[in-house]
């Protein structure tokens, strides 16, 4: 169980099981944000979505380790208050598509930012809870519309999207009310980009770890392809795929791409090493 | 080494609609704002959104983005 659980799961497996935690109200935190100009525009107030902003860049550019480390937490401390994600696994996402009401496709914000995507091309995030009402009442206000979805074609969406190579996260608006359900890849999401380049834990792992069978892996090398998080090596030695177990967020996107099943997810909680590396 | 990047906006005319710097980056250095910041019935127009250099750390200085820009709205430098 992870802090989150800890804080927030009140008797159920996981936080983002516990119904209470999509229950209330979500509101979008309005920061009044510096408005970018000239050369020292500031990715965070400018956009891509950014958790971090020039200044950072500055000191890790410089290898300033005590202002990184500085900022860092003020960072961290900021997004666990207000809006940070956790991955989950296909069968989590879809077990939550029956909890959540209503459900909404919309424009990723983070897509739009860094590869300009069309709106077209850029339904792969969803909104849960009553928080969505909002957008059926102001249609106009978020980017491209908004659709509503049954749970089970909430499910194929999260199905198609998980197919195609993209990881499942939850993402809170206002801890510990959960209201996305995102659909991610590096770079272009702030979150997994944030957390894999600077450590910056604005994606905490999920509760699983996967696990290549040595028996069962043929060295196809097709997960390899699937890895969003820097987790998966191939290596031509053992002709087999080699998981960093410490450095795996537990997605299991190599896992259902596996046709020999030579990768599982195992709970990270059984793991000794692993069990509090969120 | 971390870039300046500096983008002309009133040269650039339509970052979301042209979004050739964007697209050409091989490092995804490159990312759309809003000029207006976020405020509720703004988020809509397209003709708001602004380029700036978001993955500053990533920037190698290649210059693609400087030389694909049909109106020279970007200058990069490394001083």
């Amino acid at each position: 169980m992870c802090d989150w659980c800890d804080k927030y799961a009140d008797g159920y497996e996981r936080w983002y099981f516990n119904p209470a935690n999509y229950a209330r109200r979500i509101y979008k935190i309005r920061r009044e944000e510096v408005e970018s100009a000239g050369a020292e525009a500031n990715p965070q107030a400018a956009g891509g979505m950014s958790v971090v902003g020039r200044e950072f860049l500055e000191a890790w550019d410089a290898g300033d380790q005590d202002k990184v480390r500085e900022m860092k937490e003020k960072a961290e401390a900021a997004a666990w208050l207000t809006h940070f994600g956790q991955v989950l696994t296909l069968d989590e996402a879809l077990r939550i598509c029956d909890m959540i009401y209503p459900i909404g496709l919309m424009t990723c914000a983070c897509r739009r930012s860094m590869r300009a995507l069309p709106d077209e091309e850029n339904f792969v995030c969803m909104g849960m809870g009553p928080g969505m009402y909002k957008w059926e009442r102001w249609p106009d206000t978020y980017r491209g519309g908004m659709h509503y979805l049954t749970p089970d074609e909430a499910k194929e969406v999260i199905t198609k999207l998980n197919k195609k190579g993209l990881v499942q996260t939850v993402a809170t608006f206002g801890t510990p009310y959960l209201a996305g359900l995102c659909n991610c890849d590096y770079p272009d999401c702030a979150f997994i980009r944030t957390t894999i380049d600077f450590g910056v834990k604005a994606l905490w792992k999920g509760h699983y770890v996967a696990k290549v069978d040595p028996d069962l892996c043929t060295g196809c090398a097709r997960c390899v392809a699937r890895c969003q998080f820097k987790a998966l090596n191939f290596s031509p030695s053992n002709n087999m795929a080699y998981i960093d177990q410490f450095q795996c967020f537990g997605c299991g996107l190599c896992a259902t791409e596996c046709d020999q099943g030579a990768i599982s997810l195992v709970e990270r909680a059984s793991l000794p090493a692993l069990a509090n590396v969120w | 080494m971390l870039p300046t990047i500096t983008v002309d906006d009133e040269k650039c005319g339509g970052a979301y609609l042209c979004r050739r710097c964007v697209l050409v980056c091989p490092t995804h250095v490159l990312g759309l704002g809003t000029s207006v910041g976020v405020r509720k019935y703004r988020e809509v127009d397209p003709e708001r959104f602004v380029v700036r250099g978001v993955r500053l750390d990533k920037c190698t200085g290649c210059k693609d983005c400087v030389e694909v820009c049909p109106n020279d709205a970007i200058q990069v430098s490394f001083s």
